[in-house]
């Protein structure tokens, strides 16, 4: 009895603990979001839909980041992270339109080509997806461990 | 596999952080980019082929080199057809600092005029396409293009030869006295000669002759070209063939019949 009550309080505990964490890194992620805001706020005057763009990428971020790490120490961790990379990867090939970036104004038409910063984060996503799959078989692998012993 | 893991999330996190505020600091650093466009300028080159001048200035504060700057411009005319195309390339334009550079183009109006005399005759619009790109911190490009149209006036806009006025020389010649008229539409000053040569209807030249003629830009022009024919070789319809030739161009024959 008493022990099933210290496992409740121990989950409580962890659970806590957890939110808090989830918490304070999506605090931080917002405010390393809104100091890089600054800089490209000139940006979102040229550039109609941009800032909504971001917001919606930081919002889908930050919500996966916080469901992953309220879920860490089970495989559905895992599973968010690589939820995570997957949406990078989709977000930035949908939103940047594969790297050449158009917009028209007035009549001058703009066209910035990030098809190299698109390869680089494209690169940088799949690590993060071969990373989050590593992860979850070294968890599985403990897990399995744990078991045996 | 825990060392490895942690060595793949460390790498990742650095190159994350250097690639974010890489791009971050390239496009924030475009603002203090400032491109100031002169007045444009238009001239003659030695060969009397008209050159457009339009002097650019940039002046680069931001954090990184730009690199690749090019100006690009294409004039052509209503159906598409390439007049001219100029181009001025600057390599690298490193940061703090103002290049100021001119930028050319040269149209030859002989050949403008040989491929279509209504630019000689006709106003029109001519289709001005203009780009500018450039790497931004060497490494993303950029290009701003834009399309605008800029009327054409012609030199010789309604040119038109008087009914030609023939009075007795003496026994076997005629004076003749055609009036000219048009109206110089164009952006220079007109400064030339023009010379006429009549022909009766059998084809032959039966006289010529000549005038000076200095029409400035936005002017209209009234003048006269007086010439002698034989008696016997006039007929009462036939055809003059008009030559121009000025500072800036020269051209013929434009046949206006007559009679």
């Amino acid at each position: 009895m008493a022990d099933t009550g210290n496992n409740f309080k121990k989950k409580i505990r962890n659970f806590t603990f957890k939110a808090l964490k989830a918490t304070v890194k999506g605090i931080l992620f917002y405010a390393i979001y809104f100091v890089l805001w600054m800089f490209l706020a000139p940006i979102s005057d040229m550039v109609p839909g941009f800032q909504q763009m971001i917001e919606t990428f930081v919002m889908v971020y930050i919500l996966l980041m916080i469901v992953g790490e309220l879920v860490s120490g089970t495989i559905f961790q895992y599973f968010f992270n690589v939820a995570k990379a997957l949406f990078v990867i989709g977000y930035l090939i949908f939103s940047l339109n594969g790297g050449i970036f158009g917009l028209t104004f007035q009549n001058v038409s703009l066209m910035v080509d990030l098809r190299l910063f698109l390869v680089i984060a494209m690169l940088l996503s799949l690590l993060g997806l071969a990373k989050s799959v590593l992860q979850a078989i070294n968890y599985m692998n403990e897990k399995a461990e744990y078991t045996r012993i | 596999m825990r060392i490895p893991i942690r060595m793949i999330s460390i790498a990742t996190t650095f190159f994350w952080i250097f690639l974010i505020a890489f791009f971050v600091s390239a496009v924030y650093s475009v603002k203090d980019v400032h491109f100031d466009f002169g007045e444009p300028q238009m001239g003659l080159t030695s060969d009397n082929k008209v050159v457009f001048s339009l002097p650019v200035s940039i002046a680069n504060s931001g954090f990184y080199n730009i690199g690749s700057f090019n100006i690009s411009t294409e004039i052509s005319d209503k159906e598409g057809f390439t007049i001219t195309r100029g181009s001025t390339f600057v390599p690298v334009i490193k940061k703090n600092d103002v290049v100021t550079i001119t930028h050319n183009m040269t149209i030859d109006l002989n050949d403008l005029l040989q491929q279509d005399k209504n630019y000689l005759l006709n106003d029109t619009e001519l289709k001005i396409y203009e780009a500018v790109s450039m790497r931004i911190a060497d490494v993303i490009p950029v290009q701003a293009s834009t399309n605008f149209s800029m009327p054409w006036g012609a030199p010789l806009y309604n040119f038109t030869l008087g009914e030609p006025a023939y009075a007795p020389y003496n026994l076997t010649h005629f004076r003749v006295t055609i009036p000219i008229s048009f109206e110089n539409h164009a952006f220079f000053d007109l400064v030339g000669n023009v010379q006429i040569q009549m022909y009766n209807s059998t084809d032959i030249i039966v006289g010529e002759g000549q005038t000076n003629i200095e029409a400035y830009h936005n002017s209209p022009y009234n003048g006269y070209v007086e010439f002698y024919v034989s008696m016997t070789g006039t007929t009462p319809t036939g055809r003059f063939e008009v030559y121009f030739s000025t500072s800036i161009f020269d051209y013929g024959p434009l046949v206006i019949p007559y009679g």
